[in-house]
């Protein structure tokens, strides 16, 4: 029976099975993308920190006293300890790598992949390598820097790096080391000579002896840390990439979900329909004895079959998606996040089980209703003749459930987050969403009720208002689905819109300056240089900057720390504040929203931090300003004040207003050769637009695969909306009949259904954008500031709402209008005659 | 034109009418019928022998092989389908078995459909839906729902419906089918008071003997036209 | 002993030496190496402790263990290598001294070696060869003389570690000219070498996590110099043998492409201390059986006759291996060599046998 149901309504079933594919496919191809960049970023990493168990890093350029290193390779359960200087460097040509001094034999046991070729674990067959172990004038490249730097094994390169210039003989490759990633080997006693880290480390890695307890020597290395050095694990290293790239998983996954809650809605339309024109044969069935448990299990089997059709074709179509998202966007999806090549698919049997799970969960969900109708099918009245489909109890629909649902949501919205995921918002959401499809049928109704005193409306006009006003229940089914994506869209469209354009004025008001310097780590300017600089004629005021990273609690990253601000002026003008500020009596400091949130501080809180004598300063918080920049947390100190505490008075950032006049390039041009020689190459230099352009640039292409997929969801609803239209049409053929009897033309039948079909869509249109731009509240102001600790100001996206609304009008006209012509290609004599 | 005189020319009138199936069976030939205003015709026959094809070639819904209709004067084979249409909109009535009332209009917007569709002002035309609904013993139920009648108050409103726009001529296609003989016969004794009470002509056709008892003529569909019942 | 010397000299080789070559010569910041001379006294306690002057010295422990009634032969060495490494280099990574260690066991009923090997440069107290005393530290292997002269070495990994003290039993006796040892046709082809005889040896040895109490006796190498291996050398054989009663025999040849002797030499201290000194024609290998590596092909004499020539008139010691399989794998920081416990009639101790796998070419 369910196959020749099927069978009867191919369309409506293919849909909602395509429904659930799609959901699925989207999730699953998201989930796996996902999964295989993180694990070729993991491999990334494992690549440049080796396969150490443990690492310890330094927190800033400046690294940690190498004494470090026989301590931590004297600890219990550690095997080998390697240290590493990690310099920041560029080639003459100013191509930046990173370049890592290495003890080859530590190395050895402890990161083999970062020595070349064979290298000391490569037999007889390692010539060239071998002569790399020790030789001070030796460097390995890996393979993207040499293809980078265009030079071949055999040549010589001159490295800048840390203010120092030293050349080396490539002797190798790096092939251990995957994807784009820059980088040179050079022995540690040569990256300490040549670039001024003598008695300096960046890095630790350790390998752990086999069995050993590996949070007991965790604690037994933290114990020995200074405060400049922090202890990393590959997976706390993966930790923070995930949380790079979670705002954008997050986003993409809930876009999954959308399309699969669609399907869950469009199995709902297509079952309701069916369970509505079998009313007479659920009752036969009834009459001859099924009983009434029978009727709910046969709708959910139903819902089953169609959930695992849909689910395995979901899975199929992911992981289908996934390799070709991977072929040609790459393992961030356009997203930016992960820098490296082509990852190779990652297949997760088990995610791959539980998105098929929630896509079969969703088409029994959708089920449901329609088998609890069908469960309650009053054998006698469906038997008896005349009250086929539309017989729907005129009474008024009630709100109250979904009131209630939407006050839970709104409730909901106010919780914490849990585990640092905004699971009340996303409830809040699912709440939302809930309660306003549930609402339809309320909604249509108050929405053409003042339609329905319209003075002397043509004929078709006035039968399709009263279709709606009489059949709300039925309106409802055919839109649920659209209102529900299109609702979801519109509020990640809201959302996306309005991080964009707050990320757009944030970048005007950070970046006021005419052109921008950063020289390369470990690069600094003393006052004497600084000093050069400002004396440019070119530049009318120059204000220098410092920046670092700073621990202010052992167990969250470092916070980034700017010293900044021009004499005569606060350090926080000029900042993108938000909220209330104070002029406080100490030290005064901005710290970012980010920071605000993480570390619970707020405008007049005092805080002390680790730099200075005693590593004791006391600052007090003067304001808070927007970051998008660092979701670790920053802050803003006055560089005088910087200066008097730590004495450092070198600078390595520079925020330059150039005189009038004066043509930016030019501007660079006279500043570069106002540095000092050795380190003007390391010094970049940017104009505010540039990097607006750029960041801008970053961010549309993260969400250009936001935008599809929306597209794609948009488009599944609208499906739905198609073949719901169809089938409800299609069922009324006897309407029809009727009506061609009586007296009714064709055309105007068309005009009927046109007019049904577009107030159904401008309703499905109106509740879509309404809560859609409801939930999107929820995304900006619980679900973003809860997830990414910062905050964005609404902007609506009005040229893609209106399009929306367009398009959605003209899709339920336009289907209902196409359904309608195969319903009176069949004669109207045949339509009236009783045969079902 | 609801209040205008009775019209003179004849409701109905068939010459030479053949129609076949389009399969190539011929289902009836040389069939012809003349009737007075206001005169009831039963046709009665066997299942399958074309009656529900004559009602839909006199309503203009189906087109016949040879022969002629014409319906208050006018020759259908002479109007295109919109003509045709309005030709059923304004002078046909129509009763069906599955009664075919809409579930999201009121009785009365059912009932006053007719007037609606020929564009009378909807006061009006509810009013006189709201006369035919007290005719056929619906008083006051014109602002309830279908869902909320029974069969034979379903077939009343069909009839107030096939009657509010005064036709010259009623199709009734088995309008007792679906009822008990109880409600068929209250049913039956209602149609045909409406019906003398407007004066319309109507064509009923039905398997029902009693049906047929209360027309004024009683013909049965045979292959070769209508013959006179009993013959 | 110039077996151990050619054998660091290898590791120079693979992994110094090019840097050495390349800026040791004609670049400011090479390293000079101090020559090894004949006339210089050796003095102890400073000359068991480090020479960083020269390019290669070793600390070489060789002996046998009864562990619970079995015999089992061991093996614990040290090397430490100055490199070409720029001397200007204020680093405290500077790689100018590379300390290298290996251990192995050869136990009958295993059949083969089971060998651990380390190699650091040395600093920060992590790997280090001090000067003065001997005093050798690589991680957790360390081999050091403490009081009364004991010798205490340990050294291993998870599959077996060696913990012993080595008790000289006899003063130390001085190879060649008063320490002064010729390795080639050129008198600058030597190095300094003295030998200690007769350890014994009292310890545990650990393998698998089980402490096995060990007793023993031993023989410790300790050889510097800075200058290589004739140019003619493919590979070499030696031999140390603690001999029943307290005499010790040391012979080896340096080999060329034919296997004919470069060069030969050796000694024999009696029990009473009385000691010969070989010339190079005092000495012979004889070959009476060889093994072929099923690993590498590699073919060991691994019986051999040795012949010498004494006052007292000609001598030979039949050598016959422990077992077979002893060949050890160094690769990829040193060579492929056989390097085994022995025994003779009246005496037992370690063949070495080097260059049978693939010549070194230095």
């Amino acid at each position: 029976m369910v196959l020749g149901e099927w069978r009867a309504q191919p369309g409506r079933t293919l849909a909602a099975i395509l429904a659930i594919a799609v959901g699925v496919g989207l999730g699953l191809a998201i989930h796996l993308v996902n999964r295989s960049a993180l694990d070729e970023f993991a491999g990334a990493i494992r690549s440049v920190s080796g396969a150490a168990d443990l690492q310890v890093q330094a927190a800033s350029s400046a690294g940690f006293d190498e004494d470090l290193y026989p301590t931590l390779a004297r600890l219990e359960g550690v095997a080998t300890a390697s240290p590493v200087v990690e310099l920041r460097a560029r080639t003459d040509r100013g191509e930046p790598l990173t370049v890592l001094g290495l003890d080859p034999l530590r190395a050895a046991a402890v990161t083999p992949n970062l020595l070349g070729g064979g290298a000391v674990g490569g037999g007889e067959g390692g010539v060239t390598t071998a002569e790399a172990v020790f030789d001070l004038d030796a460097i390995t490249l890996s393979p993207a820097a040499l293809q980078q730097s265009g030079l071949r094994v055999g040549d010589r390169v001159r490295l800048s790096a840390a203010g120092q210039s030293a050349s080396f003989r490539i002797v190798g490759v790096l092939e251990g080391v995957s994807g784009d990633r820059a980088l040179g080997v050079i022995d540690i006693a040569a990256a300490q000579w040549r670039f001024d880290q003598l008695g300096r480390l960046q890095r630790l890695d350790l390998r752990l002896s086999p069995g050993v307890d590996r949070s007991a020597v965790e604690r037994l290395v933290q114990e020995r840390l200074p405060p400049e050095a922090a202890l990393v694990t590959p997976q706390s290293e993966m930790r923070r990439t995930e949380s790079l790239s979670r705002a954008y998983r997050v986003n993409l996954q809930m876009l999954a979900l959308v399309a699969l809650l669609t399907g869950g809605f469009l199995v709902y339309s297509a079952q309701s329909l069916s369970v509505t024109r079998r009313r007479p044969q659920f009752a036969l069935l009834r009459v001859l004895g099924l009983p009434a448990r029978g009727m709910l299990g046969q709708v959910l089997i139903e819902g089953v079959v169609l959930g695992l059709a849909g689910a395995a074709l979901g899975v199929v179509l992911g992981v289908a998606l996934a390799e070709l998202a991977l072929r040609l966007l790459g393992g961030d999806l356009g997203g930016g996040y992960f820098s490296g090549g082509r990852p190779p698919l990652v297949f997760t049997p088990l995610a791959a089980a539980i998105i098929f799970g929630l896509g079969v969960a969703i088409a029994v969900l959708g089920s449901l209703f329609p088998a609890l109708q069908a469960e309650r099918i009053p054998a006698a009245v469906a038997l008896k003749t005349g009250s086929g489909e539309g017989a729907e109890t005129a009474g008024q629909p009630l709100p109250w459930i979904s009131l209630g649902l939407l006050a839970a949501g709104g409730l909901a919205a106010l919780g914490p987050p849990v585990g640092g995921v905004p699971l009340f918002g996303y409830g809040a959401i699912a709440l939302i969403l809930a309660g306003g499809v549930g609402a339809m049928p309320w909604l249509a109704r108050g929405l053409l009720g003042p339609l329905r005193r319209l003075r002397a409306p043509p004929p078709p006009i006035a039968l399709a208002i009263a279709r709606l006003w009489g059949a709300p229940r039925q309106a409802a089914v055919a839109l649920c689905g659209i209102v529900a994506s299109t609702s979801l869209m519109v509020a990640m469209a809201v959302m996306v819109n309005s991080f964009r354009g707050s990320v757009e004025d944030w970048l005007i008001q950070i970046l006021p300056a005419d052109i921008y310097m950063r020289l390369d780590p470990g690069l600094t300017l003393d006052p004497e240089a600084q000093a050069r600089l400002a004396a440019a004629p070119e530049a009318a005021a120059i204000e220098f900057r410092q920046s670092f990273n700073l621990r202010l609690s052992p167990d969250r990253p470092p916070v980034q720390v700017s010293a900044r601000g021009q004499a005569g002026a606060g350090a926080g003008e000029g900042l993108p504040l938000v909220g209330r500020q104070v002029t406080p009596e100490g030290l005064p400091v901005w710290i970012s929203e980010p920071m605000a949130r993480l570390y619970d501080l707020s405008p007049g809180d005092r805080l002390t931090l680790p730099i200075g004598p005693g590593a004791q300063a006391q600052v007090t918080v003067a304001g808070v300003w927007r970051d998008y920049s660092n979701q670790f947390g920053a802050l803003i100190l006055d560089q005088a004040a910087y200066t008097r505490l730590t004495g450092d008075a070198g600078r390595a950032e520079a925020a330059m207003t150039l005189a009038p006049g004066v043509e930016p390039a030019t501007a660079i041009e006279a500043f570069r050769a106002r540095l000092p020689p050795l380190i003007a190459p390391g010094a970049d230099f940017a104009e505010p637009r540039e990097i607006r352009a750029v960041a801008l640039r970053i961010f549309d292409r993260s969400f250009a695969v936001t935008y599809a997929l929306e597209a794609i969801a948009i488009l599944v609803g609208l499906a739905g909306v198609a073949t719901t239209f169809s089938a409800q049409t299609l069922a009324r053929r006897k309407e029809f009949g009727m009506l061609r009897h009586v007296g009714v033309r064709r055309g105007q039948i068309m005009q009927m259904l046109a007019t049904e079909g577009a107030l159904l869509g401008a309703i499905g249109a109106l509740a879509g954008l309404t809560l859609g731009v409801v939930m999107s509240q929820v995304l900006i102001h619980v679900v973003n500031p809860q997830s990414f600790n910062w905050t964005m100001e609404t902007r609506l996206p009005w040229p893609l709402l209106a399009s929306l609304a367009v398009a959605l009008v003209a899709t339920s006209a336009g289907a209902a209008v196409l359904a309608g012509r195969g319903a009176l290609a069949d004669s109207a004599v045949r339509a009236v005659r009783e045969d079902w | 034109m609801l209040a205008g005189p009775p019209p003179l020319a004849p409701p109905l009138k068939i010459a030479n009418l053949a129609k076949s199936v389009p399969g190539g069976r011929l289902l009836f030939s040389n069939l012809a019928l003349d009737m007075a205003p206001g005169e009831i015709v039963a046709i009665m026959g066997e299942s399958g022998v074309g009656k529900s094809t004559l009602l839909n070639l006199i309503a203009g819904l189906d087109r016949a092989d040879t022969g002629r209709i014409e319906i208050d004067g006018a020759d259908l084979s002479t109007l295109d389908d919109d003509a045709r249409t309005g030709l059923r909109r304004d002078r046909i009535g129509f009763v069906f078995q599955a009664f075919h009332i809409l579930p999201h209009l009121t009785l009365a917007q059912n009932v006053a459909l007719p007037l609606i569709l020929a564009r009378r002002p909807e006061a009006e035309a509810l009013r006189a839906a709201t006369v035919m609904l007290d005719q056929v013993g619906l008083s006051g139920r014109g602002q309830d729902f279908p869902a909320q009648v029974s069969g034979g108050e379903m077939q009343r409103i069909a009839l107030a419906r096939a009657l509010v726009h005064r036709p010259a001529l009623v199709l009734a296609d088995e309008p007792t089918g679906n009822l008990d003989p109880q409600t068929a016969d209250v049913i039956l004794a209602l149609l045909c008071d409406q019906l003398r009470a407007s004066g319309a002509a109507a064509v009923i056709v039905t398997h029902s003997e009693r049906a047929a008892a209360a027309a004024d003529r009683v013909l049965t569909l045979t292959a070769h036209g209508l013959v006179a019942h009993g013959r | 002993m110039i077996p151990r010397r050619a054998f660091a000299g290898l590791l120079a080789a693979n992994l110094i030496l090019p840097a050495g070559r390349s800026q040791a010569q004609d670049r400011a910041g090479a390293p000079v190496f101090a020559p090894v001379r004949p006339g210089r006294p050796l003095s102890f306690p400073a000359d068991h402790g480090a020479h960083p002057d020269f390019r290669t010295e070793w600390w070489y422990v060789t002996g046998w263990l009864q562990a619970q009634g079995q015999p089992i032969g061991f093996q614990i060495t040290f090397f430490r290598i100055r490199t070409g490494a720029d001397t200007r280099n204020p680093s405290a990574f500077a790689p100018t001294q590379v300390i290298f260690a290996h251990a192995a066991i050869s136990d009958p009923a295993i059949g083969r070696l089971i060998h651990a090997q380390r190699i650091a440069r040395a600093g920060f107290g992590l790997a280090q060869a001090k000067v003065g005393d001997m005093d050798l530290v690589l991680d957790d292997w360390r081999l050091r003389r403490a009081a009364g002269g004991v010798l205490k070495a340990s050294a291993g990994d998870q599959a077996f570690a060696l913990d012993l003290s080595l008790a000289p039993t006899q003063p130390p006796l001085l190879q060649g000219e008063r320490g002064f040892s010729r390795k080639g046709p050129r008198p600058d082809q030597s190095s300094y070498y003295y030998s200690l005889p007769h350890l014994k040896v009292t310890g545990a040895l650990t393998r698998e996590g089980r402490r096995i109490p060990v007793t023993g006796e031993a023989w410790m190498d300790q050889e510097w110099s800075s200058t290589l291996l004739d140019a003619r050398a493919v590979g070499w054989d030696w031999a140390g043998i603690n001999l029943d009663g307290g005499g010790a025999l040391t012979a080896f040849q340096v080999r060329d492409g034919k296997g004919a002797a470069v060069w030969a030499g050796g000694s024999l201290r009696r029990s009473d201390g009385r000691t010969t000194i070989f010339a190079p024609g005092d000495v012979r290998f004889v070959t009476r059986r060889q093994w072929r590596s099923p690993r590498t092909g590699a073919r060991y004499p691994i019986a051999r006759d040795i012949q010498v020539r004494t006052p007292g008139g000609p001598r030979v010691w039949r050598l016959e291996p422990l077992f077979d399989d002893q060949e050890l794998d160094s690769r990829p920081i040193g060579p492929v060599y056989w390097e085994g416990a022995v025994r003779t009639e009246g005496g037992r101790g370690y063949l070495e046998l080097t260059g049978y796998d693939a010549p070194l070419a230095l």
